[in-house]
């Protein structure tokens, strides 16, 4: 592989790999629901390395690419009054909205900080208290805790310029509804991580035993990726649906129960668009009616903004597994990471921008035939 | 996003009642909220941090090898962004310092 013999785990990696082939007699479809393991096993080629005994889905598993158009949208407007102060992650500038993305509105005068943490983002708000400064919280659960924390925290220091846009959104609903989909193929999942170090995996039970599916929860590693893939597909053939932890010297059953707790404190369940897939009922956090204060959405009367996706971009198809990324016509032609039609191409953890980055080309023949 | 990168903490104290503290990344120093482990480390712990949150305690060597393992894969962006924050936040502070 082009890679492996870059990182030092490079042989077990091998080994792990040849059990994955060894155990399985069939060809068995799982989907990772992690960005960072989408960029793990692409860059590292590890889908490749187990041959045709699993077939790795890239599901809706970065938050950057699932984020709706018009929370971008909404981010946007905000981002160009003169009166904002507009914070987010690095990886979030660069997805495209319906007429331009955050850091065209700061090449426009707008202005839009990066942040590192959400505190910071509290910080520079008692720093300028003449300006409203709005934080975009995006993430999955792992991110939670520390957004929820910056508006118990902005509560509590009484920092009245602070708001919050959020557009947090939770793994197992996806799975929920994804398993539920008369076409869905995916017979097993590896479950992110660090989502899990948080959350632990009491939720993903009652998934495993009504679908009977296998779901691993797996860290972002190569070796870990491999593991995760075998433990899944021992189950398989064994014919069992059960959750599996791989990731044992990260996540405990319960996850971290003071993260959770703030969480729940700050957070309530909400029904939530995701890009490229749709809407997808309480698998989203929005800020509980105790902090509305802090409600950027509320504040600011951005409810009225609403967006309809382009259907040119086929991210939907790509997130649920109907295509792999180069199988879309405007893949690496039309669609490049500098020019990205939607966010699985703009984000390093986006399946579309992992392929890219990665060299996986269009299969040109074998594309053009495909609608 | 979800990544987290692995960090030693060299420093505990209290903020208002929440616990904070300096983490160190390969050189690299930040502040770093603590509430989510506070019972369960002491300066020189190692902890995987994401967007300035200890999320999980780990020992030294699961760190090292991670942080290395994540430079190996170029997945360290969150300390891009630590740059640029740091960056920002001395352009902010350079007028207010040079009226002094």
């Amino acid at each position: 592989m082009k890679y492996l013999s870059e990182y030092r785990d490079a042989r077990i990696a091998k080994a792990l790999a040849r059990r994955v082939r060894a155990a399985a007699t069939r060809r068995w479809v799982m989907m990772e629901v992690c960005g960072g393991q989408t960029h793990t096993i692409v860059r590292q080629g590890i889908d490749e390395l187990v041959g045709d005994a699993v077939e790795m889905i890239h599901g809706p598993g970065c938050p950057v690419c699932v984020t709706p158009l018009e929370q971008i949208d909404r981010a946007v407007a905000l981002a160009a009054r003169p009166d904002v102060i507009f914070t987010s992650f690095g990886d979030m500038l660069r997805v495209p909205g319906s007429e331009c993305d955050l850091q065209q509105v700061r090449a426009r005068g707008g202005t839009v900080r990066v942040v590192y943490s959400p505190l910071d983002a509290v910080e520079l708000a008692q720093r300028h208290p003449d300006k409203q400064v709005v934080f975009f919280a995006v993430g999955f659960e792992t991110t939670a805790p520390a957004n929820a924390m910056a508006v118990w925290r902005a509560h509590q220091l009484g920092v009245r310029n602070f708001s919050m846009l959020v557009s947090h959104v939770t793994v197992p609903p996806a799975m929920l509804a994804l398993l539920a989909a008369p076409d869905n193929r995916v017979q097993a999942f590896l479950a992110a991580g660090h989502v899990c170090t948080v959350m632990g995996w009491e939720e993903y039970e009652p998934i495993a035993q009504k679908y009977h599916v296998p779901i691993v929860v797996t860290g972002f590693e190569p070796v870990d990726i491999l593991e995760g893939m075998l433990l899944a597909v021992q189950q398989l053939e064994k014919g069992e649906g059960r959750v599996e932890n791989q990731y044992v010297r990260s996540v405990k059953r319960e996850g971290n129960v003071a993260a959770r707790n703030l969480v729940r404190q700050v957070f309530r369940l909400t029904d939530r668009q995701w890009r490229g897939i749709g809407e997808i009922p309480a698998s989203g956090l929005a800020i509980r009616e105790e902090y509305a204060d802090f409600d950027a959405e509320l504040r600011f009367g951005l409810q009225d903004i609403r967006a309809t996706e382009p259907d040119t971009c086929r991210a939907g198809d790509v997130l649920r597994g109907k295509i792999k990324p180069n199988e879309c016509a405007m893949f690496g032609t039309v669609c490049t990471p500098m020019h990205p039609l939607g966010a699985p191409m703009v984000s390093t953890e986006g399946a579309c921008a992992a392929y890219y980055t990665a060299g996986r080309f269009r299969k040109h023949a074998a594309a053009e035939e495909s609608p | 996003m979800c990544l987290g990168i692995p960090g030693r903490i060299s420093e505990i104290h209290d903020e208002n009642g929440v616990a904070m503290g300096t983490v160190d990344f390969g050189g690299v120093r930040r502040s770093v909220c603590l509430a989510y482990v506070a019972d369960q480390v002491t300066p020189g712990d190692y902890a995987i941090i994401h967007v300035g949150f200890a999320i999980a305690k780990v020992s030294e060597d699961e760190a090292k090898r991670t942080y290395a393992l994540l430079e190996e894969m170029s997945q360290l962006d969150e300390l891009e962004w630590l740059d640029e924050v740091a960056r920002a936040n001395e352009a902010d502070r350079a007028p207010a310092e040079r009226a002094r």
